[in-house]
């Protein structure tokens, strides 16, 4: 077991679970006259834009359960990086959007603080990370994302 | 300048073997419609990008495109894990296990390796926008015929993901295309206008103007002239 791995792959499914609720508390947000999900909502789907959102035949959007902290944390990571990722493309065609440019810094504020949280408790994402001022170096230590061994031995 | 971060954009975990299914899969690490396609096609064409807007789209988005071929070599690998040589002739993956044996390697999926000839780059804004639009409108629809192809639940979350971004992707690209379109009539009208020629074409050679003047500020038409 390595403790400084995340455990991003192994994320519970849920399968065919609806995700989306119409009557969602945010339901209201709009970007650029477009209603937006949640970012739980849109990392499941790919998605943050509702009216640019089209479903592929009966598939629904897979529900994405943590299975314990670590994971809720960087689920939560994945969640805001994703509607902070949205509303960049958005705002590279529409820099004068206050609205978007708000949004996405708040959901940028947030992935940043949920980002610093899981390196400093499970180790790096990210090569300019406090969490690699410990020996011995934790970048090499920590599995790749793509070695499903690695991620999955925690 | 780049620089990776330790993690995948979306899990992915799949439990099942299905050598078969990778050999189908690889088309979008290796394909003509494939994630290297369009990582590469976005970053040649954003240089000559007119403006900033096209340029930070493009860059962003081929950023992007490089985190999903990330993700299909990792399902590609996830499901070749523990293959025998057995289930590998099966398969039709045994010509791949001669020269790469199971190791990645960017094929559609025929096994013809990638080319770069998959990508076009013209110099003009509005083609080489157009065809960014087709390109994901063409990886959306490979992404159904995989989809079509499988019932692992563990494959279909990602590839219904990755379907999703394409739809985003074009979407951008299309407002992108407009926006320029509706740039370069406004240039278009102002030359018409100072030389009575009531030609509105879009063919950017009737501008006769050296590429840099399609720079940026050159969209502003009151500067013109």
């Amino acid at each position: 077991m390595n403790e400084y791995n995340y455990n991003f792959n192994d994320v519970n499914i849920n399968s065919y679970t609806p995700a989306y609720d119409p009557n969602d508390r945010l339901n209201t947000m709009m970007v650029g006259g477009m209603n937006i999900f949640t970012p739980q909502d849109a990392y499941e789907r790919g998605n943050l834009f509702k009216d640019l959102y089209n479903q592929y035949k009966n598939y629904k959007p897979y529900k994405l359960v943590a299975k314990d902290e670590r994971q809720k944390l960087f689920l939560e990571f994945s969640q805001m990086d994703f509607a902070a990722h949205e509303l960049n493309l958005y705002l590279d065609l529409h820099p004068e959007d206050k609205n978007a440019l708000t949004l996405f810094n708040e959901y940028r504020r947030k992935a940043n603080s949920l980002l610093d949280k899981y390196e400093s408790m499970y180790g790096p994402l990210t090569i300019n990370s406090d969490a690699l001022n410990k020996s011995p170096f934790l970048w090499e230590e920590e599995n790749f994302p793509f070695d499903k061994g690695g991620v999955s031995n925690v | 300048m780049f620089r990776y971060q330790k993690r995948l954009q979306f899990p992915v975990d799949i439990k099942s073997k299905d050598v078969h299914l990778a050999k189908i899969l690889i088309d979008q690490y290796g394909g003509s419609q494939s994630e290297l396609a369009a990582a590469l096609r976005y970053f040649n064409q954003r240089y000559t990008m007119p403006d900033n807007k096209g340029k930070a789209l493009l860059t962003d988005i081929a950023t992007e495109e490089l985190s999903h071929l990330e993700i299909i070599a990792t399902m590609v690998c996830q499901l070749m894990k523990g293959a025998t040589v057995e289930e590998i002739k099966k398969a039709g993956l045994d010509a791949h296990y001669a020269e790469h044996k199971k190791s990645l390697y960017p094929t559609d999926s025929n096994g013809v390796p990638f080319t770069i000839t998959y990508v076009s780059t013209t110099g003009d804004p509005l083609a080489d926008i157009s065809e960014d639009m087709a390109a994901e409108q063409k990886a959306r629809a490979v992404y159904e015929n995989i989809i079509d192809l499988t019932d692992d639940p563990d494959v279909l979350k990602p590839l219904l993901w990755l379907r999703q971004r394409e739809i985003v992707h074009y979407n951008r690209f299309k407002e992108l295309f407009e926006y320029y379109q509706s740039m370069f009539t406004k240039v278009q009208d102002k030359k018409d206008n100072n030389t009575n020629m009531n030609n509105t074409s879009l063919n950017l050679n009737n501008f006769n103007i050296p590429f840099d003047n399609y720079m940026l500020t050159d969209f502003d038409i009151t500067k013109r002239n």
